[in-house]
């Protein structure tokens, strides 16, 4: 622990001088005339751009909403900066603020409306909103309406820019790095998985959207004080798409990537100035060749990130590393016993509430229909406190619906679904999942570019907090948490036997890892009801095998209520106290595996009508 | 506040607009089309539209093609540069990440766009004047006979896409292929063939837009596609994207909006009304007046 | 005389082994079906038929020819057509639409003409119901079109993947009696099922499925007195 704050003062130290020392080459060139003033101008633009890519990176690579308005918010910081050092007076510094927090105003009334829409339809109803700002600019006559604003004082300066893009560069890095930026990474990866692990998926978005518009804004802001001219025309759609550009060329949800192709796309232009009028055939040639050779862009998602470089000298040169042994320490604890088992980190609770009513999770005469065609019909289900239940049932059976409604992906049209005695028919699935239903996903929904610790992570989620500055600041109950959230991850990760795994990446496990890793995320929401859909599916007999056991351990250790679809046959009679049998939406057996195996209905749903 | 212009003003304006909207119309059926099969919003498409009217300038001025011959040329030349589109930038990019063909779409624009800037030159170019426009004016109505061609034409070929799109076999296969790819395969379908066709017919038809809009507004620029491909796209989404008819309901209802907010508010929000009337639309029907939504299958 | 050979198939979904050393034959004028419990593979042998799955080794022949040079669009040329499970109709065209999509490829329209009346002759309710957006259709007759739908292609062979899926006894039965006389009329059938009891029923062979492998095999009536079929769907350690 305090080795790791150790380590991140020494990161931040040396992060520090290095700026320092960049931003003293590229003065001391200037100073020298080495860079002539049209250099450090493009240099500005640079900055200005990386703002911009950094900050719809944020919303669009690591959030993964689709935004192509950017400009508009650029648009809103650029015009209030600019009114406020132009008409008001005020100072720069406070101007620039006045349009980040404007921008935002404007992230959020367009958040909040358009989240609900996802993938192209974002994208649309943004480019819509983009255009919508610029139009409202053009009917204002205090900023000069379709003339534009003029004689703005040209306050930005290389430092100004620098500062202010090392600024944005760190805070989006920090928040990435935080819980916070795992919520977002998790909702571009799978919003309905992220949603059943906790995560308020919409409240998340639109935090994406209010601080990438904040940015925006401030990049407006600089923008407008380095050109001092301000027309509606300079943020139209093509300054959107310039924005897109720059994250896709870098790499969605590649910081560095952005940078760099910051650059490159300022440059570009600029080097391709010899061929005059062609350049931008050019310019769209490459962006199009680019594409079709390299459609994840530059960077992909990796990072040149100074823990990277740090990693790779110390491989290189021995020693040098910081905070690998709380990971030695779980490793060691595989068994399942010390720090794997939950009484470690936040496990007593589970206890203490097992001990209260008997809970748990029924169905009350629920019907659900899809299109006319009805999935489950008056279904009454109870699942007694603590049973190990499996559901199955042919195809079609509805056995998956039954799943969706308990953790809210479905709602029941008639009938209710209860937890805890408690009415949760039309709750949220984050609701649901915080008040303690965890589930698996018979198609595997891991959150498959992520690491198989971050998976776990993000589980974690909501059982410890600090805030966003927290994480931005890195306080120390950020670092606090952290370890603690890696640790019980790790420790989760051993019991699985997947610990050794924790920083590949989850959607290249084998498939039975895959399907186990799902199983910890589950656990890792802290769940008193585990479902788990389809758990053995796609693995071998030894893998099924072992799964068996680690469910059946799972089930005793934490204290759990697991329901379970399976079609492996051998699995369910082994595994399952009780099987409810699913045939067209109804259930048609309920009883110990031994009386379910000898019920002529289910023998017929299984085998076929004739079947005794 | 309509109710203070007089009954007239405001059928004159449902002229004006209907003209105007039909050649969105024709231009959201491409996107619209292509859009069902590949599920890309093919930003180039405006520019093929760019590109339609002035493949019908040249073909007029250049080759003294007369204006009835030079349309159908139009269209067989934009057919082309949209099969060639889908054939090099997008079918590579097939099993991409979606946003890469996006991205390459936004490419292809401005590839058009600054090659159009290049080659046409960036100054307005008047559209031949191929009739001697004659006004009629009934009951304070007034109408002109390029009014009526445009809106004829843009008619006649609505009809045709339609029949063609619910009558032929070529045409179900379309719809088939949009519906399950894998499904139509099964049948014997060749759903690359299908893709090529669909681009083929969506930039023909963007192309008679574009000749249009030159013999109605006699005024072309090569960047010209991105505003009227912008809210074509909107009329598209609006109308139901993937939903032929409802890219002409889209086209109409944008046409005839942007008539009347400036008639009768004010001309600087002319290109604003679009993307209000978008983002109601998608906050009250997500999948557009005439879609339908589908639910993600956990 | 077979028609279709399957040899030594090995598939992969992503990480999972699908199908592990898959050997059956069809030949002609039979029904052989593929039963087995759900997740057996058996979906996934259909698929890599039709070519919309690349096997990772082994062959498939249909008269002696290999099919995996073949696209799937190209199969019903060879006189193979699919019905794919969940039927898979295009529901935003009417029936006789999809009906006509099925004889996609054909080019005798005399030929096409008879094999629809034929169709309709199977099929009243398609005939009533011809001018209906397919996706109005009830379940059951949403899997008489996909049937009728593959029969339009003219087949020699046909490949049925879970006809009976969903839908309610009384009309599993019906189903199966149409597969019957589909056959009757010479065309060779690979049906897929669950439904172990109706497809041993009307089939002449049976291969038996579980986890990727064949179980068991055998002649119908031989596999459907079999105790052991029941034991691979149930679970059961077999004694």
């Amino acid at each position: 622990m305090g080795n790791r704050r150790r380590g991140s003062i020494l990161t931040s130290l040396a992060v520090t001088a290095a700026l320092a020392v960049g931003y003293g080459i590229v003065s001391f060139m200037a100073y020298k005339s080495w860079l002539s003033s049209y250099h450090v101008q493009i240099l500005i633009w640079v900055g200005v751009n990386v703002i911009m890519g950094v900050s719809l990176n944020l919303i669009n690579g690591f959030t993964g909403q689709f935004s192509l308005g950017h400009a508009g918010f650029m648009a809103i910081g650029a015009y209030t900066a600019a009114y406020c050092t132009k008409i008001l007076g005020l100072p720069f510094a406070v101007a620039l603020i006045a349009g980040g927090i404007t921008a935002s105003a404007g992230g959020l009334l367009v958040g909040v409306p358009t989240l609900r829409l996802a993938g192209d339809y974002l994208a649309i109803a943004t480019l819509g909103f983009g255009e919508i700002i610029r139009v409202a600019i053009v009917n204002l006559s205090v900023v000069g309406g379709p003339r534009g604003l003029g004689g703005i004082p040209a306050h930005t300066t290389f430092l100004w820019v620098y500062c202010v893009a090392v600024l944005a560069v760190v805070v989006v890095k920090n928040i990435i790095g935080s819980r916070h930026g795992r919520a977002f990474i998790a909702i571009r990866e799978d919003e309905t998985a992220a949603e059943t692990m906790g995560i308020d998926t919409i409240k998340t978005k639109i935090a994406a959207f209010v601080i990438g518009a904040f940015f925006a804004g401030v990049a407006g802001g600089l923008y407008a004080h380095k050109i001092t001219y301000i027309d509606p025309g300079q943020f139209d759609f093509m300054k959107s798409i310039e924005s897109l550009v720059i994250i896709v060329l870098g790499g969605m949800g590649s910081i560095t990537g952005s940078v760099v192709a910051a650059f490159i796309v300022t440059f570009l232009p600029e080097v391709l100035r010899p061929l005059a009028e062609w350049r931008m055939v050019a310019y769209s040639l490459m962006l199009i060749l680019i594409m079709l050779y390299r459609p994840k862009g530059l960077m992909g998602s990796a990072e040149v990130s100074i823990a990277g470089i740090r990693s790779r000298l110390g491989r290189a040169f021995g020693g040098f590393g910081v905070g690998v042994g709380a990971q030695a320490a779980c490793t060691a604890a595989a068994d399942g016993s010390g720090c794997g088992s939950r009484s470690g980190a936040g496990g007593a609770d589970v206890h203490a509430r097992a001990a209260k009513l008997p809970p748990a999770i029924e169905t009350q005469g629920v019907c659900m229909n899809f299109g006319g065609l009805k999935a489950v019909c008056d279904l009454n289900i109870q699942i007694a406190k603590g049973e190990l239940t499996a559901v199955i049932g042919p195809n079609g059976a509805g056995k998956t619906t039954v799943f969706n409604m308990f953790t809210g992906l479905s709602n029941a049209s008639v009938g209710a679904v209860l937890y805890n005695g408690k009415n949760i028919t039309n709750r949220r699935p984050s609701e649901i999942n915080v008040a303690g239903i965890a589930r698996t996903f018979q198609n595997i929904r891991l959150f498959s570019n992520m690491t198989v610790l971050e998976n776990v992570m993000i589980a974690l989620n909501g059982q410890h907090h600090y805030s966003m500055l927290e994480s931005v600041l890195r306080s120390g109950r950020y670092l606090q948490a952290e370890e603690e959230i890696r640790n019980r991850a790790l420790a989760l990760l051993a019991i699985f036997k997947l610990d050794n795994r924790a920083d590949e990446i989850a959607g290249k496990l084998p498939y039975g890892d895959q399907r186990r890793l799902e199983i910890a995320r589950a656990l890792a929401t802290n769940p008193h009801v585990l479902l788990l859909d389809e758990p053995a599916a796609g693995m071998n007999p030894q893998e099924t095998q072992e799964l068996m056991e680690l469910i059946k351990w799972v089930h005793r250790e934490y204290d759990l209520t697991v329901l379970l679809i399976e079609h492996d046959m051998k699995l369910v009679m082994n595994l399952a106290q009780r099987i409810i049998v699913l045939d067209h939406g109804v259930m048609i057996a309920d009883g110990t595996p031994a009386e379910v195996v000898k019920n002529t209905k289910v023998i017929q749903a299984y085998l076929g009508e004739e079947a005794v | 506040m309509l109710l203070g212009f007089d009954m007239s003003q405001i059928l004159q304006q449902l002229v004006n607009g209907l003209a105007l909207g039909s050649v969105y119309a024709l231009i959201a059926l491409g996107y619209t089309m292509v859009y069902g099969i590949v599920r890309l919003i093919n930003f180039a498409h405006g520019d093929v539209f760019m590109l339609g009217a002035y493949y019908g300038f040249f073909a007029i001025t250049r080759l003294h093609i007369p204006f009835i011959l030079a349309m159908p040329i139009a269209m067989g030349l934009a057919a082309l540069t949209g099969v060639i589109i889908e054939r090099l930038a997008y079918r590579p990019l097939r099993q991409a990440p979606r946003i890469a063909a996006l991205i390459t779409a936004i490419g292809v624009s401005l590839l058009i766009q600054n090659l159009g800037l290049k080659l046409f030159e960036s100054r307005p170019r008047p559209y031949p004047q191929i009739m001697r426009t004659i006004v009629w004016d009934v009951g304070g109505v007034v109408f002109s006979n390029t009014q009526i061609v445009m809106l004829g034409v843009a008619l006649l070929l609505m009809v045709l896409i339609s029949l063609f799109v619910y009558k032929t076999k070529t045409g179900k296969a379309l719809r088939a292929v949009a519906f399950d790819r894998d499904a139509a395969r099964l049948m014997g379908i060749d759903s690359d063939r299908i893709i090529l066709i669909t681009f083929a017919l969506g930039s023909a038809l963007a192309a008679a837009g574009g000749v249009l809009v030159g013999f109605y507004y006699n005024r072309i620029t090569p960047t010209m596609g991105t505003m009227y491909g912008l809210k074509a796209f909107v009329a598209a989404v609006v109308g139901g994207i993937g939903i032929v008819p409802g890219a002409m309901l889209g086209g109409v209802i944008m046409g005839i909006a942007e008539v009347f907010v400036v008639a009768f508010v004010s001309s600087t929000l002319k290109d604003a009304i679009a993307f209000a009337v978008l983002i109601v639309v998608l906050l009250v029907k997500p999948a557009g007046l005439l879609g339908r939504a589908v639910r993600e299958k956990v | 005389m077979s028609t279709l050979v399957v040899e030594k198939l090995d598939v992969f979904y992503g990480a999972i082994h699908a199908l592990k050393g898959v050997s059956f034959h069809v030949d002609k004028g039979e029904i052989v079906t593929l039963i087995g419990a759900n997740g057996a593979g058996k979906s996934t042998i259909l698929k890599t038929i039709s070519g919309l799955i690349k096997p990772a080794r082994g062959s498939i022949a249909y008269g002696g020819q290999d099919l995996s040079a073949i696209p799937a669009h190209r199969l019903v040329d060879v006189g193979i057509s699919q019905v794919p499970e969940g039927r898979r109709v295009f529901a935003n065209l009417t029936v006789l639409d999809n009906l006509e999509m099925g004889a996609y490829r054909r080019r005798d329209a005399k030929g096409v003409a008879e094999d629809l009346d034929w169709v309709f002759e199977m099929f009243p309710v398609l005939k009533e119901r011809r001018r209906q957006l397919a996706g109005t259709l009830s379940g059951g007759e949403q899997q008489m079109l996909a049937m009728g739908r593959g029969l339009m292609s003219k087949p020699e062979l046909m490949l049925l993947d879970e006809p009976s899926m969903g839908l309610a006894p009384m009309l599993v039965r019906e189903i199966f009696d149409i597969i019957v006389r589909i056959n009757a009329t010479g065309t060779s059938i690979l049906l897929v099922e669950q439904n172990a009891i109706m497809a041993l029923a009307i089939a002449d062979r049976a291969y038996v499925l579980e986890t990727g492998t064949i179980a068991l095999e055998g002649t119908a009536s031989e596999l459907a007195k079999d105790t052991r079929v029941r034991q691979v769907y149930l679970g059961m350690e077999t004694a």
